[in-house]
């Protein structure tokens, strides 16, 4: 029986070393209001865009911001896509990207603004195929 | 049939893998465990990511590693060694534990004893991975590896055989079927000292309470045989080595190997698909014939889940029977397509085959000549799909892993896919070479059957595999998509 002792001291071993380092966690952007469009909309598989405002928290446009663009989708198996976007114009970022497959996407952006404080956020996209 | 004077067909070369070096290993009493461990830990990082990573299926170890690394891996592993996933099975560690605590256990249950059970949890596996969308969720992932885990152990402590492998597990059960195709099949090496051998260790065990020693007259010499209470359990599925002409439930675990006392049992290099061939390798029986032809459907209507049309038919389920239960519906979707239609169509072309033919042979045996026929196509049809969701982001395991140990992952790095022509030839290539294959053999068994008849009596079982083929085709040439239900988005 001794055996399975080895066995579970190895299971241990693992899961010990499968706790997860500390992730980073971002200083907060204080009251940046994050919207995000797509281009086309609805969105279709192949290029596009995604239209970035962003908003202080007077309702002023919030411009030299570095956006950082990463989509994956819902289901596993896809390279996620990533893009990023620099300056922005009138609080207005474009950021050029690409629908790789039709079906749920999960767009998460990063923001970093020029104070260095950062924010993320998810957005929801569905995806049609590329005929409809 | 098989008298025990009457000379055994050669069912493989003499070219025995485990009197190679270091796979030779794999026969010592611990052997299995160099391939079980690394898949336990596998398991356990599984279920450790899957309970308490990010819940984003793309960026978790317990979805992308089973539902795009995993699948890809098995079936190309099948068709060029065998079934080693199931000689490596980590969900048979905690039953070797459950084992020992019930060595007198009961038998499962008689009506119990077929492919029945199998074939029902295949079904509810692919409705369960449809409606929960397992691969998009790493908990719900985690949660079937645990579940597996508490099953396997469950019916291992309260039945004697290894009863969740031969009859219940549904990964196993693929494996058994695709296994068919493998080049390799344990088997014997002289059937004189099998036929000599008295305590035939290779089903029965070596195990005994008390220590017992015996004497076997084999040819060569006389043979001291010990059993006792560190002696191995004969084969768990309860395949007797010297018979063995098909990999039907062989989980390749080697135990008839290590219990043989005269050292008879090796695992021989074989023709691919060799048993398909042969009339004699399968068992005549219902269960296993509809097993193997509806295993091919339910990998078309897999694939079809992930095609436009799909959604499109569930509106129209919506529409005119006014279902409204996701389970209900893909439970439709499968029930139809992958098992109703497939019986309903293997009945007919059997009838079919038997009124052109004109031959006596009762519809059983009919359908199970040609039953075999379905494993290369449905094989096919698997491996183009599977194969397209590894080829299509197959190094993303890196940074799934790289974050799962807390480091930033490297995704620009490892985001290439293959070539979308490469893929497209890969699953063309799966499909046609599995339909010309199927063809052939059913072709042969044809012509076996009938000689004269053969052409009508091939004609409405080659249509069957050209329609599914066809079907095939259809559907891997649209385009892929991966959403979530229709009636929750
Ligand atoms: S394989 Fe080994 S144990 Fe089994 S009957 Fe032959 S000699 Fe006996
Ligand atoms: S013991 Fe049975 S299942 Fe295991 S390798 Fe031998 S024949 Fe296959
Ligand atoms: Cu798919």
């Amino acid at each position: 029986m001794s055996f399975f002792r080895l066995i579970a001291v190895g299971l241990l071993l693992l899961a010990a070393a499968g706790c997860r380092g500390q992730a980073i966690t971002p200083t907060p952007a204080e009251k940046l209001s994050i919207e995000m469009a797509v281009e086309p909309d609805p969105a279709r598989v192949g290029e596009a865009a995604l239209i970035v405002t962003l908003t202080g928290a007077n309702g002023q446009p919030v411009d030299g911001a570095k956006i950082g663009a990463r989509g994956d989708m819902s289901h596993a198996g896809m390279a996620p896509v990533l893009a990023e976007a620099e300056g922005g114009q009138d609080g207005r970022y474009r950021i050029p990207f690409e629908w790789t497959m039709s079906g749920d996407w999960f767009v998460e952006l990063t923001i970093t603004l020029p104070d260095g404080s950062t924010m993320t956020q998810r957005f929801d996209v569905s995806v049609s195929g590329a005929g409809s | 049939m098989t008298g025990p004077h009457k000379e055994r067909a050669v069912t493989h070369t003499r070219l025995d893998v485990l009197r190679l070096p270091l796979i030779g290993l794999l026969r010592r009493r611990w052997g299995r465990l160099a391939l079980q461990i690394p898949l336990l830990a596998a398991a356990v990082l599984l279920v450790i990511d899957g309970f308490t990573g990010p819940q984003m299926a793309a960026r978790n170890l317990a979805t992308v590693a089973p539902w795009v690394h995993f699948r890809g891996f098995v079936v190309l592993v099948l068709l060029l060694a065998g079934n080693l996933f199931c000689m490596g099975c980590p969900f048979t560690l905690p039953r070797t534990l459950a084992k020992r605590l019930s060595i007198r256990g009961r038998r499962f249950p008689r009506r119990l004893r077929n492919k029945w059970v199998a074939i029902a949890s295949l079904f509810l596996l692919f409705v369960t991975y449809e409606a929960l969308d397992l691969w998009a969720s790493p908990a719900l992932t985690a949660w079937l590896i645990v579940a597996y885990f508490a099953a396997s152990f469950v019916l291992e402590a309260v039945f004697t055989e290894s009863a969740f492998c031969k009859y219940v597990c549904p990964l196993g059960t693929f494996n058994f079927v695709y296994s068919t195709i493998s080049p390799t099949q344990i088997g014997i090496h002289d059937p004189e000292v099998c036929r000599a051998c008295v305590g035939k260790e290779c089903i029965n065990g070596s195990y005994s309470p008390t220590p017992l020693v015996r004497l076997d007259d084999i040819p060569g010499g006389q043979c001291e045989v010990r059993h006792g209470p560190e002696g191995t359990p004969g084969c768990g599925t309860l395949l007797f080595a010297p018979q063995i002409e098909s990999n039907l439930d062989c989980t390749m675990c080697l135990d008839c190997a290590r219990a043989c006392p005269h050292n008879n049992v090796g695992l021989f290099v074989r023709q691919p698909g060799r048993e398909l061939l042969r009339p004699e390798a399968w068992p005549k029986r219902w269960d296993v014939s509809l097993l193997a032809i509806s295993l091919a459907a339910l990998g078309l209507v897999n694939a079809f889940g992930m095609v436009p049309p799909v959604y499109e038919l569930q509106r129209a389920l919506i529409k005119t029977l006014g279902i409204q239960s996701e389970w209900l519906m893909i439970g439709l979707i499968f029930g139809v397509g992958g098992l109703l239609l497939p019986f309903a169509l293997a009945l007919l072309a059997g009838a079919l085959s038997r009124a052109l033919a004109r031959k006596k042979l009762s519809l059983r045996h009919t359908v199970a000549a040609f039953a075999p026929a379905f494993v290369p196509l449905g094989f096919g049809i698997w491996f183009a799909h599977y194969g397209f969701h590894f080829l299509i982001a197959p190094l993303t395991i890196i940074p799934v892993i790289q974050e799962f140990l807390g480091q930033p992952g490297d995704w620009a790095a490892f985001s290439s896919t293959a070539d979308a022509v490469l893929i497209g030839l890969v699953q063309g290539a799966g499909l046609v070479l599995g339909f010309l294959w199927s063809l052939a053999l059913a072709n042969r068994t044809a012509a076996r059957l009938y000689r004269r008849d053969a052409v009508p009596g091939l004609l409405p079982w080659a249509l069957l595999l050209l329609a599914l083929a066809f079907a095939a085709g259809y559907v891997f040439s649209l385009p892929m998509e991966m959403r979530g239900s229709l009636l929750m988005g």
